[in-house]
């Protein structure tokens, strides 16, 4: 590993001075690699095992299946990442996933296939608003916050939406998810190229901005960005705000690609989308993560259930693996940094 | 039972019953010897190579600036730091290490600087628990009768022994920790910095304490840096400097000044900059009637240029009042202005657009983002949600950032080494330097020389003579008398939450200082 | 003396020690609930339906006093859900093998084991309680599974009866239980030097081990303890629907922290009480059946609990506001 190409986002560039041999030094390079790359490192020696295992793993058509499945996953959990960098939890994500699908789905008649789409992520915006002017204002911690907000919103989907009537899905959706569209020759889901631009986009906001730079330093130090003079709760309601639009984004794709809608569609989401952050190398005290590690941490999640699939194992053991590898990975990095 | 064990103690801890434990030791031989010490933390090495003994009934002194590490010798005595080398034998048995418990039950207690008080049990339930076996019975009603016993017999019956710790004046609650220390008829008892909130009054309280127990055959390790104290109370004392023994000394045969220049190290001989000479008599900042948590009605006045300092003991309203100049705690004031705008119900964001910058008093909690970059942190209340961050904003003020590296001889990789990484005294250089060259009227600075090494304060000496040279107010709380007395222009003292003295010219004396802070009004 | 401080008012310690640990809302939340409910529906009072509504509250009440543990350390448990499931079935499971008392035992052990597992890795292990206790939910979840993958198990009438059926008439045996449980808690927390060390250890670990106290085995003591009161509630959820379920804790998991929320605790540790989580529970649980009764639709429980924990919560930090703003104006 070298220490060059590292975004700004991460660990130092400087000009390495005099650097002292054997374990601190191979530490002190381990820690210049960010982090977002390890998970990345990681899918690809189980992509590699995965073809140790079965041969007829290693194609670009697996490649892309399994990346398919992650980018899902990983759009479910950008805005958890957001909520986790700026050292708060979201765990509102699943019903977040279903209000906003349902609401389009419900909207779509009357609105058309554009109109229910902004609805549905100013509902996520609004979700997220509230969440944040409760955090930080009333300042509840943000596990109980969205933990409530989570049970508001089921209840509000039981008492709004009539289920018999969410069955059209509108075109418009389906061709930014799951329609077949070829990229450089490759066959693959829409979903798999608009994940990723949402990544970039998001991954540009975050690196880039002043607003995504203030993100970090208000999770890093909550009371040093006050005292410096940030806007803290300013910054947090926006960061809420964002995570909710963003969830709201993923019901939608979510509809779109399974083409199904429900009042617990969002449920799984509620632990694994923290997981593919946490296996993201975010930490979970705030401060750190980045929105390509989530995809990472959520290409590794998808790669072993690909493994489980492949070696019949079924869906228990890939959940035994699941809480294994958070394990490892928190492990790893997970201790509090400044002790 | 636990609270037995307190309320037994209580006899045997009270004057007049001289019987002492059966220790292995003879007479003449050193209670405690302390043989190369060494503590790292990582490259850091706090302590290198302390070696030290204290005789039975004798009061020895450990004295050193912030940081020479008088706190880890002192941490490591009593079992709460293992050290990485050296030993360490208390009447002939060697210490178990990193065990405050095993420490407790050979006789050693320590009275923490940073309070060991837990703050949501009672005072009955810090006194008491410690003590006891965790698997056991716990009777609230018969640990506040102990407490309440042990209070008595220590002279402290104004504490109440249900209250919760954490609703006690910070001075109640050195006394509890120092009570409690005391409680268990120790050998050897440490006091680090155990007096820096005390008033006069609870000084000569822990010195009549200090005096019971040395005339019983207990020894008293004082760690301070109140020079005053110590040639009162200390029989010996050794000089730490940079982790190592710089000189000791017996009673009555050192003058402040040895001590002072033994602490500080010849080659790096004290030297104050004078306050530069006023060029404007514009108003920076004044203040009437000041009114907030632990401020009582302040009036302040501070002239472009100026450099006024704070003065006073730990917990008078200090870090409040520069909380509330800054907005970082809610106050209110008859009248208010900043460079004569006039502000109300100020925040912080507020504050940094009227021109005001505040250096914290924990710089690792409150000033910096340790897992963000050094360029990041020095950038930090100059965000702008809308525009560039990170590497582009970077490189664009590049210019300024490296002309505050530059300025205060930041030790770094550059501006994107990770805070975190940088040295205490590099750290603190970044909360300062953020608010330098940045168009600032006022600086609030909450004792920024504190824990770091003497060069590097020299530095910020120079920087802050320097912004005033430019214009720039500065409000600057000192813990240390002789950066007030050398480096400002005019120092008011705070005592309980108001302005008991106000000291400039003649007037400003070290003497001066201390008197006004034990609540003492000099006679104009 | 150095400071004059004036002597206290003696006040009576119970009262202050549940105003210090944030009980009084929680307890005037239920007070409040409890009467709209008999005002709504005085039948609550009569034998069958006191009897359904505790079993409904009792295993919710229990699972909360075991997050209550863990946040009492400052920790939370993500993974109460899934030990909630796993020593349900087990317990379902083993009752068609083994004796009763034994399969209690096991059940019981399985708790202890899941608490202390957890509690290793973040007391020895130095890692976050949330990251821990998600990473245990999926490996005790798939676990449960693997025990028994769809509802079953052996639980018969007479295990139904002996926790679930009616002591005496009026009084609902799994109430008497959850007493019991309650009780020994109480004394536990407030009668031995293990349970103020557990609140001393949430307030301020670095404290108390400056004190010279073992705070890590404190820790780890309590999360075991939360596993253990974990699998008395799986037992009797299991008990009182006669039937094992793998995924009978799901629901578990946010509502026993949204109960620890009501119940006024702080997820810093070091606050909180046994009175107002168990009462905050009931509180929870039963705004369903208060809904069914007054004729709402009962899906606005949801919505109305989210309004409570907001409210109660809020409440006193609005008040806190508000308060100073008013004093603060004042010359």
């Amino acid at each position: 590993m070298t220490s060059s190409a590292v975004p700004a986002s991460q660990s130092p560039a400087g000009e390495p001075r005099g650097k002292p041999l054997g374990w601190s030094s191979a530490r002190r390079v381990g820690s210049r690699v960010p982090r977002s790359i390890w998970p990345l490192i990681a899918f690809l020696v189980l992509f590699v095992i995965g073809g140790l295992i079965r041969p007829n793993l290693i194609t670009v058509d697996s490649l892309i299946g399994t990346a398919t499945f992650a980018i899902i996953l990983s759009i479910a959990s950008f805005g958890q990442t957001i909520a986790v960098i700026q050292a708060g939890i979201d765990l509102s994500v699943p019903n977040t996933i279903a209000f906003s699908a349902l609401t389009f789905l419900g909207l779509v008649g009357p609105l058309g296939p554009a109109g229910a789409f902004s609805a549905a992520l100013v509902a996520g915006a609004v979700i997220g608003l509230l969440n944040g002017v409760v955090i930080s204002k009333l300042g509840l911690t943000p596990i109980v916050t969205t933990i409530a907000m989570n049970g508001l919103l089921f209840g509000v989907i039981l008492l709004v939406f009539n289920f018999s009537e969410l069955t059209a899905i509108p075109e418009f959706i389906l061709a930014i998810t799951s329609a077949k569209i070829s990229v450089l020759g490759l066959e693959t889901a829409a979903v798999l190229p608009l994940g990723l631009a949402l990544m970039a986009v998001l991954q540009l906001v975050l690196s880039f901005t002043g607003w995504g730079r203030s993100l970090f330093v208000v999770g890093s130090a909550a009371e040093a960005a006050r005292l410096g003079g940030l806007p803290v709760d300013r910054i947090r309601i926006g960061g809420y705000v964002l995570s909710g639009v963003l969830a709201a984004f993923a019901g939608v794709v979510i509809v779109g690609y399974y083409q199904q809608a429900s009042a617990t569609m969002g449920a799984s989401y509620l632990l694994s989308s923290v997981a593919a952050v946490v296996v993201g190398g975010a930490s979970i005290f705030g401060g750190r993560g980045s929105v390509v590690g989530t995809v990472g941490g959520a290409l590794v999640l998808a790669q072993v259930s690909t493994l489980v699939a492949v070696l019949n194992l079924g869906a228990n053991i890939q959940q035994l693996i699941y809480g294994v590898i958070i394990l490892l990975v928190i492990s790893l990095y997970g201790r509090r940094a400044n002790n | 039972m636990t609270d037995a064990r307190v309320g037994a103690a209580v006899p045997a801890a009270a004057p007049g019953h001289p019987d002492l434990p059966d220790g292995p030791w003879s007479p003449g031989e050193a209670l405690l010897v302390a043989t190369d010490l060494v503590k790292s933390y990582g490259p850091v090495q706090a302590v290198q190579g302390v070696s030290f003994q204290c005789n039975p009934g004798e009061v020895l002194a450990l004295v050193g600036e912030n940081g020479a590490g008088k706190s880890t010798v002192a941490k490591m005595l009593a079992g709460a730091v293992t050290p990485t080398s050296g030993s360490i034998a208390v009447g002939g048995q060697p210490l178990a290490y990193g065990s405050v418990r095993q420490s407790r039950q050979s006789g050693v207690r320590c009275a923490f600087q940073e309070l060991a008080l837990v703050p949501d049990w009672t005072v009955a339930e810090n006194l008491s628990l410690p003590d006891g076996a965790p698997y056991r019975g716990f009777s609230q009603k018969k640990s506040v009768v102990a407490a309440a016993e042990l209070l008595e017999a220590f002279d402290l019956p104004h504490i109440d022994p249900r209250a919760t710790v954490g609703t006690l004046s910070l001075a109640d609650r050195q006394l509890v920790e120092i009570a409690r220390a005391l409680a268990g008829r120790p050998k050897l008892l440490i006091l680090d910095e155990a007096s820096s909130a005390l008033t006069p009054p609870g000084v000569a309280w822990l010195f009549q304490r200090i005096r019971e127990l040395t005339a019983e055959g207990g020894s008293v390790i004082y760690v301070s840096h109140r020079l005053g104290e110590i040639a009162e109370i200390a029989d010996r004392g050794a000089v730490l400097r940079d982790g190592k023994v710089a000189g000791e000394f017996t009673r009555g045969s050192w003058t402040d000044d040895q001590l002072i220049s033994l602490m500080a190290g010849r080659e790096a001989a004290r030297f104050f900059p004078d306050p530069p000479a006023r060029t404007t008599d514009a108003t920076a900042l004044s203040v009437a009637d000041l009114r907030s948590e632990g401020v009582h009605g302040i009036d302040l006045s501070l002239g472009a240029g100026e450099i006024l300092g704070i003065g006073g003991l730990q917990g008078h309203g200090q870090a409040e009042l520069l909380r509330a100049l800054f907005g970082a705690a809610p106050a209110t004031a008859d009248s208010w202005t900043v460079a004569g705008r006039a502000v109300s119900g100020t925040t912080p964001v507020r504050s940094v657009r009227h021109g005001v910058g505040y250096v914290p008093e924990d710089r690792k909690r409150e000033g910096l983002a340790l897992e963000m970059s050094v360029g990041e942190n020095l950038l930090v209340p100059w965000f702008k949600a809308y525009q560039l961050g990170g590497r582009p904003r970077l490189s664009r003020e590049r210019g300024w950032i490296d002309g505050i590296l530059g300025a205060l001889s930041v030790h770094t990789r550059g501006p994107n080494e990770l805070s975190g990484a940088l040295s205490g005294g590099n750290q603190q250089k970044l909360v300062f330097g953020r608010w330098m060259n940045r168009s600032r009227t006022v600086i609030l600075l909450h004792d920024p020389t504190r824990g770091i090494d003497v060069r590097a304060k020299q530095e910020l000496y120079e920087a802050i003579v320097d912004l005033a040279k430019q214009g720039v107010g500065i409000i600057w709380f000192s813990t240390e008398v002789e950066e007030l007395v050398h480096v400002c222009h005019r120092v008011v003292v705070l005592y309980q939450g108001t302005v008991i003295d106000e000291l400039t010219g003649v007037r400003l004396t070290g003497d001066a200082v201390v008197g006004a802070s034990m609540g003492l009004r000099a006679a104009a | 003396m150095s400071v004059a401080a004036p002597a206290r008012l003696p006040r009576s310690a119970g009262i202050t020690r549940l105003r210090r640990e944030g009980a009084i809302a929680p307890i005037t939340a239920f007070a409040v609930f409890f009467l709209v409910y008999v005002i709504i529906n005085p039948e609550l009072l009569t034998r069958f339906q006191l009897q359904t509504a505790s079993n409904l509250v009792v295993p919710l009440a229990l699972v909360a006093l075991g997050q209550l543990l863990v946040v009492l350390v400052g920790g939370i448990d993500i993974s109460i859900g899934a030990i909630m499931s796993l020593c349900n079935v087990v317990f379902a499971t083993q009752l068609e093998h083994v004796p009763v008392p034994l399969a209690i035992l096991l059940a019981i052990g399985v708790g202890l084991a899941c608490g202390l597992f957890n509690g290793l890795l973040v007391a020895y292990g130095g890692l976050p309680a949330i990251a821990v206790t998600l990473a245990s939910a999926f490996i005790f979840g798939s676990l449960a599974r693997e025990v028994l993958d769809r509802p079953g198990g052996g639980i018969t009438k007479a295990i139904y009866l002996a926790t679930s059926g009616e002591l005496l008439p009026y009084l609902p045996v799994s109430l008497v239980w959850l007493s019991v449980v309650a009780v020994l808690l109480w004394l536990l927390l407030q009668r031995t030097a293990l349970g103020r060390h557990i609140y001393g250890v949430g307030s301020n670990m670095e404290s108390v081990r400056a004190a010279g106290l073992d705070a890590r085995l404190t820790k780890l003591l309590a999360f075991g303890l939360a596993g253990m009161v974990t699998s008395l509630g799986a037992m009797m959820l299991a008990a009182s629907t006669v039937t094992g379920d793998p995924r009978s804790g799901d629901a578990y998991l946010l509502s026993s922290i949204a109960a620890v929320a009501l119940a006024g605790a702080a997820f810093t540790g070091g606050r909180g009480s046994i009175i107002g989580t168990v009462l905050a529970a009931c509180t929870l649980g039963l705004i369903g059946n208060l809904l069914f009764f007054a004729g709402v639709n009962s899906y606005w429980q949801y919505v109305i609990s989210a309004l409570i924990i907001f409210t109660v919560v809020g409440l006193p930090v609005v008040w806190g506001k508000v308060a100073f703003a008013v004093k603060g104006r004042r010359p």
